[in-house]
């Protein structure tokens, strides 16, 4: 079943090609009934995670083409099916059905992403989950450099991530570990976590790795941007909480301070740049950099309370932050600017949007009862209680800032007094809203309830 | 040791007395058909005699026969090597189909044949004079086949390729003469003795012969002429010599690699060079702007990546070794038979430019390039990946670390050279460049073939066991 998960979606996806170039709805159509059938795979299926498992090569070292969910790739499943789910619905670009394809392909490779319980596979998907991005920014961005920028970034970080595979595996063995107690140290062992380091940290992205992120955020189609954000993110902190926590324990430990070092630099550097920016996808990007440095400094803490806190701020990250740049999108598509110089005074003409944001954006910057802050004080209580006094207390300041750059945001596009010259145009339309919804409903529901996915990790 | 050659020996050279034979029939075949025979006649033959040869060479896996007194083996890797061979020629054969006048493809397809069975006769050479036998007669069917094309280009490319290649043949008999100097005999096998370590004919002699090699590998200081032959010569003959030139001369490095005592200090040098190819060549593909070029200078990083594979002359490396060059080979022909298509035969389409919008015009090529090119690069789910992946375990395995750091260095600087033509191919705003080509049914079965074959060798990784280097 969990290759159901993978194949679903890229066959779906290579298929929507055989249709004309301008489809619109079918592709939508086909789109969403994929995402919602990858988001119904693991109810239907309760046994051992789906595992599914074929032996890949035995010599040098042992591999196979092993997948599974469980725990923490379970939620991180869901969120990519919700999140890609969301993204097709209101899907309205030029070439929407390439567009559409190419999302349905992202999530197939990310599917591989979080299911693999190899290391191999896992880095076969790796490299692959970044074709997708690569090739929306070909056909949509409008900077020549962004994709140059995105792939080399990426890739490099997915060259130091074979190397390490392949030392990894001639050293232990075998790379089909994850999910065991598998450890491994040795005198290799700190260079081994450095490549894996290097491929999750410019993935994440983490202070000073994170130059290619602003640029391609702004440049991407909205829905793929929401996916990115919201769930390839995720996949370096994934990989440091299921390579590099349980295998690579001593090595990790090694780095650990140049860990919480960068991360909580790439809070306080994300959060600070948040401020004075003026596009409103950059806003939100940079936020991006800020909070998942937090999720770092909570998995480098190696404390148990703060990796539940982590996991639930992740999915929360994901909620809010897909939720964040489809809004922000329709609010492009409408108002044609993404500066919040000339926009003002949105709410008062589309309710819908104005809601959805100011919901979304309460979420990102913690407000109590939502999921973003269920996610943050858990953590902060972990990080706190494993010692890290000083980093704990200045993780209050870009928590402080958030409330600030987000309400920002909200004050300039959202309420204040309209501007003349920009148009009046509808509010979300229905598919909009249900794109919208769904999220909206998670985030409050995790916020209410974070308890689900405590239990998760503790499984 | 008898001195007489049985029919086991004359048996055991049988694919390539079948291949070279095959020849003739084609010669013939135009001999007695009215006025020339036609394109088809003799490509079909052509492949038919490559089938037959191939079939009949597999029969002989995993048999261990010394003919012809230690001049030719069979078993080991020797079969393998002929098959990769076997295929490529075929491959190059079949892209004949819309190259050339119709009126020289007798000519043509013999040549391929004996330069063919030449390839074949390095891929189980194990004495110093059957190498050099192949490696000539290779290499001389190679030089008429560059200057085909009615192009002064080709002409040049011929000449090139005749004057640098003569000289490399020139250090490489020089380093024989000094090793046969050294041992007293021609065999590979007498090169084992541990006391030739004190020689210094032995140092001199193998240091000649390993520049030859890396000549014919066209490794990073000693790529010159590759490309400059490849722009030139007809598209056919520069599939055929990207993969068989370099799968004969890897089965006679791995061979001498395998073999000569201390393996360490006097093959450090060229695997130095291999870590210099794999830079260097891919640094030299960013600035190309001709497709061929840019494949020759991939050529020579991937050799350099093959060659990585042996450091250490481990048993794993040499088997990695052949399946990356298994996956080189699909990787390769296949973004030839891509061009192929793209071409005609008076204005080959391997300009980078004329990639430009290609996605909007045939859309289907498009996607199979970048299959190709994202499978050079070493991108999932391709056999590129699961080569790299093999040669860097390999490498760590037996303290090459270095080297391993090397290619991945070397492929994230050719990350962009690839990508530019992918690139080129689906961006919307380039406009879209002339739409020339044919639509060979050949070609096309071709690339269907090469991607098929990536995608399985990525998924069934066939490192066929019992192919170490035998030289004794």
């Amino acid at each position: 079943m969990a290759l159901m998960l993978i194949l679903l979606p890229i066959v779906a996806g290579c298929a929507l090609f055989a249709l004309p170039r301008g489809e619109r709805l079918w592709s939508r159509v086909i789109g969403c009934a994929v995402a919602a059938a990858t988001f119904a795979v693991p109810f239907l299926c309760d046994d051992a995670g789906g595992a599914f498992s074929v032996r890949w090569l035995s010599r040098p070292f042992t591999a196979s083409l092993h997948f599974a969910w469980s725990g923490v790739s379970l939620w991180l499943v869901l969120l990519l099916a919700l999140c890609t789910f969301c993204a097709i619905v209101a899907t309205n670009v030029a070439q929407t059905r390439t567009l559409i394809a190419l999302l349905l392909l992202l999530e197939g490779t990310m599917m591989g992403v979080f299911t693999a319980r190899d290391i191999l596979a896992f880095a076969l998907f790796w490299d692959l989950m970044l074709l997708p991005p690569f090739f929306a920014l070909v056909e949509w961005g409008t900077h020549r450099e962004t994709a140059w920028r995105f792939l080399i970034y990426n890739f490099s970080g997915g060259l130091t991530l074979l190397l390490a595979t392949a030392a990894f595996g001639i050293l232990s063995g075998s790379t089909d570990v994850i999910g065991s107690t598998h450890q491994f140290a040795g005198s290799w062992a700190p260079w081994i976590f450095a490549g894996f380091a290097f491929a999750f940290a410019v993935k994440t992205p983490l202070w000073p790795l994170h130059t290619w992120m602003p640029a391609t955020y702004a440049d991407s189609p909205p829905p793929m941007v929401a996916v990115i954000s919201a769930v390839q993110s995720k996949a370096g902190l994934y990989g440091f909480i299921v390579i590099g926590l349980p295998f690579l324990r001593t090595a990790m430990a090694d780095w650990r301070g140049l860990i919480v070092a960068l991360a909580l630099v790439s809070l306080l550097y994300g959060a600070f740049v948040a401020l004075t920016q003026t596009d409103t996808k950059r806003i939100v990007a940079y936020s991006s950099l800020s909070h998942l440095g937090l999720i770092v400094l909570a998995i480098a803490s190696f404390n148990p309370i703060a990796l539940q806190g982590a996991v639930v701020y992740i999915v929360a990250h994901g909620l809010f932050s897909a939720a964040l740049f489809l809004i922000l999108g329709y609010m492009e598509e409408r108002e044609e600017t993404r500066s919040i110089s000339k926009l003002g005074g949105l709410g008062a003409n589309n309710p819908k949007l104005g809601g959805a944001f100011t919901i979304a954006a309460l979420a990102a910057l913690g407000l109590p009862g939502l999921a973003g802050f269920a996610g943050e004080i858990v953590i902060l209580t972990g990080v706190f209680k494993a010692g890290y006094i000083w980093p704990a207390l200045i993780t209050l300041v870009p928590i402080v800032i958030a409330s600030a750059y987000m309400l920002r945001l909200l004050q300039d596009a959202i309420n204040g007094p309209m501007i003349a010259t920009l148009p009046q145009r509808r509010d979300l339309t229905f598919a909009e809203a249900l794109a919208v919804a769904p999220l909206l409903a998670a985030l409050l529901f995790i916020g209410i309830y974070p308890h689900a996915i405590l239990t998760a990790v503790l499984r | 040791m008898p001195n007489f050659i049985t029919h086991e020996d004359w048996l055991a050279i049988l694919p390539l007395l079948i291949v070279g034979g095959g020849a003739l029939v084609v010669l013939l075949v135009d001999l007695v058909w009215p006025k020339h025979a036609p394109r088809y006649v003799s490509l079909a033959i052509g492949i038919a005699v490559l089938l037959v040869a191939g079939t009949f060479a597999a029969t002989t896996y995993g048999r261990s026969y010394n003919a012809f007194n230690g001049g030719f083996m069979l078993g080991g890797f020797a079969v393998v090597f002929q098959e990769i061979i076997v295929v490529s020629a075929m491959f190059s054969l079949a892209l004949f189909a819309t190259f050339g006048r119709a009126d020289r493809m007798a000519g043509i397809t013999a040549l391929m044949l004996w330069s063919t069975s030449g390839a074949m006769l390095m891929a189980g050479a194990a004495n110093l004079m059957t190498i050099f036998l192949g490696l000539e007669l290779l290499s001389l069917a190679l030089y008429c086949l560059c200057g085909l094309a009615d192009r002064p280009a080709s002409q040049e490319s011929a000449l090139k390729y005749l004057i640098l290649s003569s000289t490399a043949s020139g250090f490489l008999l020089f380093g024989m003469a000094l090793l046969f100097g050294a041992t007293g005999s021609v065999t590979l096998a007498s090169l084992a003795l541990p006391a030739l370590i004190s020689n210094p004919l032995y140092w001199l002699g193998g240091g000649f012969f390993l520049i030859g090699i890396a000549f014919k590998l066209s490794l990073m200081p000693f790529h010159v002429w590759s490309p400059d032959v490849y722009e030139g010569a007809p598209l056919p003959v520069t599939a055929f010599m990207s993969v068989v030139t370099k799968a004969g001369t890897l089965a006679v490095f791995a061979r001498f690699a395998y073999v000569v005592p201390n393996g360490h200090a006097l093959l450090l040098p060229f695997f130095i060079i291999a870590g210099i190819s794999m830079i260097g060549g891919n640094l030299a593909m960013l600035a190309q702007t001709d497709l061929k070029r840019l494949l020759a200078y991939s050529g020579v990083a991937q050799a350099g990546y093959m060659v990585a594979a042996l450091a250490g002359a481990s048993a794993l490396g040499i088997r990695y070794a052949i399946y990356y060059l298994g996956a080189y080979m699909f990787m390769n022909l296949g973004a030839f038979a891509v061009v192929a298509l793209l071409s005609t035969d008076r204005e080959e389409g391997a300009q980078i430019a004329a990639f430009r919008g290609l996605a909007q015009r045939r859309p289907g090529l498009a996607a199979a390039m970048s299959f190709f090119l994202l499978a050079l690069a070493g991108f999932p789910p391709t056999a590129g990946f699961l080569g790299k992946i093999l040669i860097l375990s390999a490498n760590v395995n037996a303290g090459f670390a270095w080297l391993a750091v090397l290619l991945i260095a070397g492929t994230a600087i050719s990350l962009y050279a690839y990508f530019k033509v992918i690139r080129l191919m689906y961006d919307r705003h380039e406009l879209p460049g002339p739409t020339v080509g044919t639509r060979a049914p050949l070609a096309y079965a071709g690339v269907a073939l090469c991607v098929i074959f990536v995608l399985a060798m990525t998924f069934y990784p066939l490192t066929p066991s019992n192919v170490l280097p035998l030289a004794k």
